[in-house]
């Protein structure tokens, strides 16, 4: 019998292509789906971290495709400062690039450094319902404590030159924040989001601006575990994890276009809220 | 950005240490690595990948930031 089935495999894929975008944790939702839906499937079970890497690798391609033109510039302008040894005045592609690299590498660091010990320490549904309301809580708190209050046309025009002001101090603490999200319940893309709003970005260039800073970490953790799935480790789950990819890959794509849309007028309480209700109801549920 | 061309040498030499750790993480399994090293474990033949991986990242950080330290002094950049 094969260790996870391909309803499972579906259902995990569009949960985490859902989730993935949504500052709601999808590790979290991972977590506690299968213990909500009593399935004998948990976070450090060999074959489940397996089939995770095919949702990842199909979650890092999607945004990849989704802001290519972004990417496109983005490389331009590194290429450029690469070749002069400086980031040229006005040049926001080449600063956003580098912007994003140097948010990349502490939580990449952390990551490769800590993702099995925190694994190991929270890997329970109960941790991971707990760690969703201190997430839902942590939503609110950025909302309150955002630099300023969203205007109205706040999202009209080219997002990059506006993502490109942030400082390098600002950068490398969004960017390490999302370590944080190697514990279950709490969001990546929650943390990055609320971090873009305490340094003065607008909902919607904070979600895009997460979304940039999500591509090459999620990217790394799926294609560096993607020998596991090729090799034996994937015997047994290939093609749920491929079926899940798919699955994936079709949720991530109507999240994101969701997301920057809602962003445009919206701001990150809903799911502060729904956190701390979905939380709560699985910590009861998981207690009785 | 301001530049600190005192800064590049060193940089480069932080950079090619973290080479050299991440090459010995790469090679050597966790019995052999130095006693020092994060990951030594006697009797162990698992090869710390992540942690050649980590270094290698540091080493490039490095590098990048020697490289655009050398770069032309009256940038006006960022």
């Amino acid at each position: 019998m094969d260790p996870i089935s391909y309803f499972q495999a579906i259902v995990l894929g569009l949960l985490q292509g859902f989730a993935e975008p949504f500052p709601i944790s999808s590790l979290g939702h991972a977590v506690i789906a299968p213990q909500l839906f009593g399935w004998d499937i948990h976070q450090n079970d060999k074959f489940f971290l397996t089939f995770l890497v095919g949702t990842h690798c199909a979650t890092a391609i999607v945004l990849f495709v989704l802001f290519r033109k972004d990417w496109m510039r983005i490389f331009r302008g590194m290429g450029r400062s690469l070749r002069d040894r400086q980031i040229g005045e006005g040049d926001s592609d080449a600063k956003l690039g580098w912007l994003l690299v140097v948010g990349t590498v502490p939580a990449g660091l952390i990551g490769l450094l800590l993702e099995h010990p925190l694994r190991s320490l929270f890997a329970s549904a109960s941790a991971a319902a707990a760690f969703l309301i201190v997430n839902g809580f942590l939503l609110l708190a950025f909302e309150s404590l955002r630099k300023r209050p969203p205007r109205r046309g706040d999202y009209l025009g080219d997002a990059d030159p506006r993502m490109a002001k942030l400082s390098w101090k600002q950068a490398i603490a969004v960017g390490t924040a999302q370590a944080a999200a190697l514990i279950p319940g709490i969001s990546r893309s929650g943390v990055t989001m609320g971090g873009g709003l305490i340094v003065g970005l607008s909902n919607e260039d904070a979600a895009r601006y997460s979304f940039l800073l999500a591509t090459p970490i999620i990217a790394a953790a799926g294609f560096l575990k993607l020998p596991e799935l090729l090799g034996s480790a994937g015997d047994g789950v290939r093609g749920q994890a491929l079926v899940g990819a798919l699955a994936a890959a079709l949720t991530t794509v109507l999240a994101v276009k969701f997301l920057l849309k809602f962003f445009e007028t919206n701001r990150l309480t809903p799911f502060g809220i729904y956190c701390i209700v979905a939380g709560t109801v699985c910590s009861l549920i998981f207690a009785f | 950005m301001n530049k600190h061309r005192s800064l590049i040498v060193p940089a480069v030499i932080v950079g090619l240490v973290f080479l050299a750790i991440s090459i010995v993480y790469f090679v050597e399994p966790a019995s052999s690595l130095p006693s020092f090293f994060p990951g030594h474990e006697a009797g162990s033949s698992h090869h710390h990948t992540k942690h050649g991986i980590a270094a290698l990242v540091v080493a490039a950080a490095c590098f990048i930031f020697a490289w655009f330290q050398s770069g032309p002094s009256d940038a006006a950049s960022a």
